[in-house]
């Protein structure tokens, strides 16, 4: 009677443990990149300094797919975007790049909100050494 | 009277007074108590003669000729820091150093979110200086032509009292030269030469930096400043250093 006791809860105990440990695994990777693009923000630095965009914001909190912008709008390739002479606010008003759904009326127009993408050299400095902190942590 | 005497003598109280000492006495109370008054009174008339409505002056009240100043659209500032590399590159400023800078705020917005604001700050060639007011050896002045508070280097003792005066915080020292060193509008480097614009207002590509003379009606900086339905303000105005630099949401 004693024995059969002590062993349920001892099985109990385990099973939980094991099931702590499975759902830590899980969370790493809710984000799939191959489904919602890269993680990490893109960051313009030309024709200024300090632009970021998040691909998280529009492809899983928007729910935008991969096809709304690559490659019409923006070729899916690091650093194309500055090289283009024409990628500047003049554009986006007349809707190039961002300019595409951020005319006001799908999405808040590129004349606002300006400090929410435009993060500044502080922003960049700031999420660099987040960045370097976290590594250094280690995950 | 020797301290045993008086300790023996009676409180004779103060029916007996003579009315000339009560007298001299109220006088003299009334004295101090007017000259304390009439301070009070005055110091309260003063101030209505100094730029009177908010912190912008009144046309036709400028003594400089040109008067220089610079307004500041703080909404459209991004932090591209242009301005910081152009000011570092036309006047040697060494990196330890800034005569211009770039500052962050957050203010808190709807759904929980923050809106990030950027803010230039810069000497504000102030209409009442507190540095100029402090130097010790006249190093440092505001100029009666243009209203830049100059800066003589070899008379500058590097006592730093000036750099504690600023409100702001726009002067550094320069171990280069042993001097201390700040913003002079770029007389030295640009106007002196031709230019009518400073290097950070040329820089920014933004429009956010005018820069310009205020005394001439037909300038920008004097239309941002008397455009109406805009909102105007300088920074610390409780320091009465009644500063040139404006900022504007416009």
């Amino acid at each position: 009677m004693k024995n059969s006791l002590v062993l349920t809860i001892f099985s109990i105990f385990l099973l939980t443990t094991v099931y702590v440990f499975a759902s830590e695994t899980d969370k790493a990777e809710e984000y799939d990149e191959d489904t919602y693009g890269p993680e990490a923000p893109v960051i313009w630095q030309s024709p200024v300094k300090g632009v970021i965009f998040y691909h998280k914001i529009h492809t899983m909190e928007n729910e935008l797919d991969c096809d709304s912008c690559h490659d019409d709008v923006f070729e899916m390739e690091s650093g194309a975007a500055e090289e283009q002479e024409d990628f500047t606010m003049e554009a986006m008003y007349e809707g190039k790049y961002c300019g595409v759904c951020h005319d006001g009326d799908m999405a808040f127009a590129s004349d606002k909100r300006c400090t929410l993408c435009h993060i500044g050299v502080r922003g960049v400095e700031r999420l660099s050494a987040k960045e370097s902190a976290e590594e250094g942590k280690g995950h | 009277m020797k301290i045993k005497e008086l300790e023996k003598l009676k409180n004779e109280g103060t029916v007996n007074l003579p009315s000339r000492e009560r007298r001299t006495f109220l006088k003299m109370g009334f004295l101090i108590t007017g000259v304390y008054l009439g301070g009070k009174i005055l110091s309260l008339t003063s101030v209505s003669k100094a730029f009177a409505s908010g912190s912008v002056p009144h046309k036709k009240e400028y003594p400089y000729a040109p008067h220089y100043s610079m307004v500041i659209r703080e909404s459209r500032c991004i932090d591209c820091e242009l301005c910081k590399e152009a000011c570092v590159e036309t006047n040697q400023v060494p990196s330890y150093g800034s005569r211009t800078d770039v500052l962050e705020r957050r203010r808190p917005i709807e759904y929980d979110a923050y809106e990030t604001i950027f803010m230039p700050i810069l000497c504000n060639h102030c209409n009442r200086p507190p540095c100029v007011r402090v130097c010790p050896t006249t190093a440092t002045w505001k100029d009666e032509k243009t209203g830049i508070v100059m800066m003589n280097r070899s008379r500058c003792i590097g006592c730093k009292t000036c750099m504690t005066a600023c409100p702001y915080n726009a002067r550094y020292f320069k171990e280069e030269g042993r001097y201390v060193d700040k913003c002079d509008f770029c007389l030295e480097s640009r106007l002196s030469k031709g230019e009518t614009e400073t290097a950070c207002s040329a820089a920014c590509p933004a429009d956010v930096r005018i820069f310009g003379d205020l005394a001439d009606e037909s300038s920008r900086v004097f239309k941002l400043l008397h455009t109406p339905e805009t909102i105007v303000w300088v920074l610390r105005p409780e320091t009465g250093a009644l500063p040139n630099v404006y900022y504007t949401n416009a």
